[in-house]
């Protein structure tokens, strides 16, 4: 990669300043700081889905905290998309393509989405752990090293899945339907895909390889990250399986490999991007 | 990548075409741009110009031929913003932006200090309105607000499509002289029109093109000055001949059966006695510059 495909300090600015000087960033806060307070509040909901673990377990709030970020972390997908595609909505892109060139613009874009989708992460956890101390008074806290790793985790999952929005924004162009795209996917085709894939599998037998497939789909993975240690915390040994149960998913590999799969998600989506948008015509 | 513009502000496009789908927006059209003057860019609508002023900025790719920008193809320009400004149709701001924060942002990704914003603001005319979102503006501000990009990294190259649409006359005579300046300063202005009366009084030279192809590069003076004689004769037929057989190739059959000969009156008259072709009425007329142009791209007969 030569140096002129990396955006300069003033691209990686004016990306910023875009971000920042219209609605949206702050517009998606608020789902996810109210998703952080509500999941974490009644920790029990979280329970309730956890079939056969109860309260009083250390490893509660480190669960609600994982299910509030898997959560939340669509929304630092949508924020990317629509970084992405207003561009395009608002015919701003050939002015940015000329000025900056389109290569370092979407590497641009996407070191900004990822940020922000850092930073939505951040909300979701602070919000998420002090709505955690009033509402799961009861319950053991968790290790500060069982916070601080599950943050960085989440902070990846939502960075990550922020530039897959800018990528996938790049790709489909329109904005509405790109954000339908995007929901449409996250909410429904993967579950159904997962769904599929692990219909070989009989009850209680080991995958199939067919069935692995689920973990290396974007939106398992990054459940599969998340859950990982919550899931260690309360369930020792039965770990993988409660990870199964909440990612949907056969098999899982630890949460460095998800991470890894997620990486190679959003790498894969850049370039696709980059070949896909650098030859685009703009008109 | 990353070229170093030669400086030279010239803009070289050769052998460009394109083919958007089924249709040919461009064929093979040649031409350049040198600097210290207005170049204007004519042709009716839907003839190629904006395809071809976004291939000139790597905007479109070309199906064949190539665009070079101070010698470069533009996204290989290291520092574009510095050497080229674009004023171009469907170029907007985000609306609830306002006109500095959307200049704040150009200047930041083409790199020149903040104070160039309230420079060009104040050079378009738009330091008062500069707080505004840009989603108030009326079409014709947009356009300055446009112009203001353009000049933002004090480029030695304009490209503006149509830049007269939505300005109002006032609008339309200071963007002229701001252009004459522009040139007059040894830079390069390439304008496009599909109006000619637009371009007519701020042009220097002309490119004229019909149907993604050009018909005419070469001095706006040049194409005022050809001179046209419209004859009524007993036998058009011969005296084309007549007038061919002396190097005179530009004639037209015109719908009353005479001809639209360009050539002087008095070679007209002779060729036809010569020839024996009787002469029933011969008027010189100085073709304008319209008749011309609508001549050249097949929008109406001479």
């Amino acid at each position: 990669m030569t140096t002129d495909l990396l955006p300069t300090a003033g691209v990686l600015r004016a990306e910023a300043l875009k971000a920042l000087s219209v609605r949206t960033w702050w517009a998606l806060a608020i789902p996810v700081a109210l998703l952080a307070v509500m999941v974490n509040l009644f920790g029990g909901l979280f329970s309730s889905a956890v079939a056969g673990v109860g309260d009083g377990l250390p490893g509660i709030l480190l669960a609600s905290l994982a299910y509030a970020l898997s959560l939340t972390t669509v929304f630092a997908a949508l924020h990317g998309v629509v970084l992405a595609t207003s561009e395009f909505r608002h015919r701003t892109v050939s002015t940015t393509y000329l000025l900056a060139g389109r290569v370092p613009t979407l590497l641009a874009k996407s070191a900004v989405a990822a940020g922000a989708g850092a930073a939505y992460a951040l909300l979701a956890i602070v919000l998420g752990l002090l709505a955690g101390l009033l509402g799961q008074g009861a319950a053991p806290l968790p290790s500060v090293g069982g916070i601080l790793a599950l943050s960085g985790i989440g902070i990846l999952v939502s960075a990550l899945w922020a530039v897959l929005g800018v990528a996938l924004g790049t790709l489909v162009v329109n904005q509405a339907g790109a954000v339908v795209a995007l929901l449409v996917y996250v909410l429904a085709v993967e579950n159904l895909v997962s769904l599929i894939l692990r219909s070989g599998t009989q009850e209680g037998s080991a995958p199939t390889a067919v069935a692995r497939l689920t973990s290396f789909l974007p939106a398992n993975a990054g459940d599969v990250a998340l859950y990982d240690l919550p899931a260690q915390e309360l369930g020792g040994r039965f770990a993988s399986s409660i990870v199964e149960g909440l990612a949907g998913v056969a098999g899982p590999p630890p949460a460095w490999g998800a991470l890894l799969v997620l990486v190679v998600w959003a790498g894969a989506g850049v370039a696709v991007a980059w070949v896909v948008g650098g030859r685009r015509d703009v008109t | 990548m990353g070229r170093e513009p030669d400086g030279s502000g010239r803009i070289e496009v050769s052998g460009l075409a394109k083919r958007f789908g089924t249709v040919e927006a461009v064929r093979g059209l040649s031409f350049t741009v040198e600097p210290g003057a207005v170049t204007g860019f004519l042709g009716p609508n839907g003839s190629g110009k904006t395809t071809t002023l976004r291939a000139i900025l790597g905007l479109v790719a070309p199906t064949a031929g190539s665009t070079l920008v101070e010698g470069a193809p533009y996204p290989e320009l290291t520092a574009p913003g510095r050497v080229v400004g674009a004023v171009l149709e469907a170029q907007g701001a985000h609306p609830a932006r306002t006109a500095r924060r959307h200049l704040q942002v150009c200047a930041s990704a083409i790199g020149v200090a903040e104070e160039r914003v309230d420079e060009v603001l104040a050079l378009v005319g738009l330091a008062d309105a500069a707080d505004r979102a840009a989603g108030g503006y009326s079409l014709g501000m947009a356009q300055r607000l446009a112009l203001a990009v353009a000049l933002l990294g004090d480029p030695r190259i304009l490209v503006l499509d149509e830049p007269g649409n939505g300005l109002d006359p006032q609008g339309i005579a200071w963007l002229r002289e701001f252009l004459r300046g522009f040139a007059r300063s040894g830079r390069t202005v390439l304008v496009s029109s599909h109006q000619l009366a637009e371009i007519a009084q701020t042009a220097d030279r002309l490119v004229v093109i019909s149907a993604g192809a050009c018909v005419y590069q070469g001095a706006a003076d040049g194409l005022h000055g050809r001179p046209a004689v419209r004859v009524r004769c007993s036998d058009p037929v011969r005296l084309a001949e007549a007038l061919a057989a002396r190097g005179v190739l530009e004639i037209d059959h015109v719908a009353d059966g005479g001809l639209a000969v360009a050539a002087d009156a008095v070679l007209v008259g002779d060729t036809a006695l010569a020839a024996g072709v009787a002469v029933y009425g011969l008027v010189e007329e100085r073709a304008d510059l319209e008749a011309m142009f609508l001549r050249l791209t097949g929008g109406g007969v001479a």
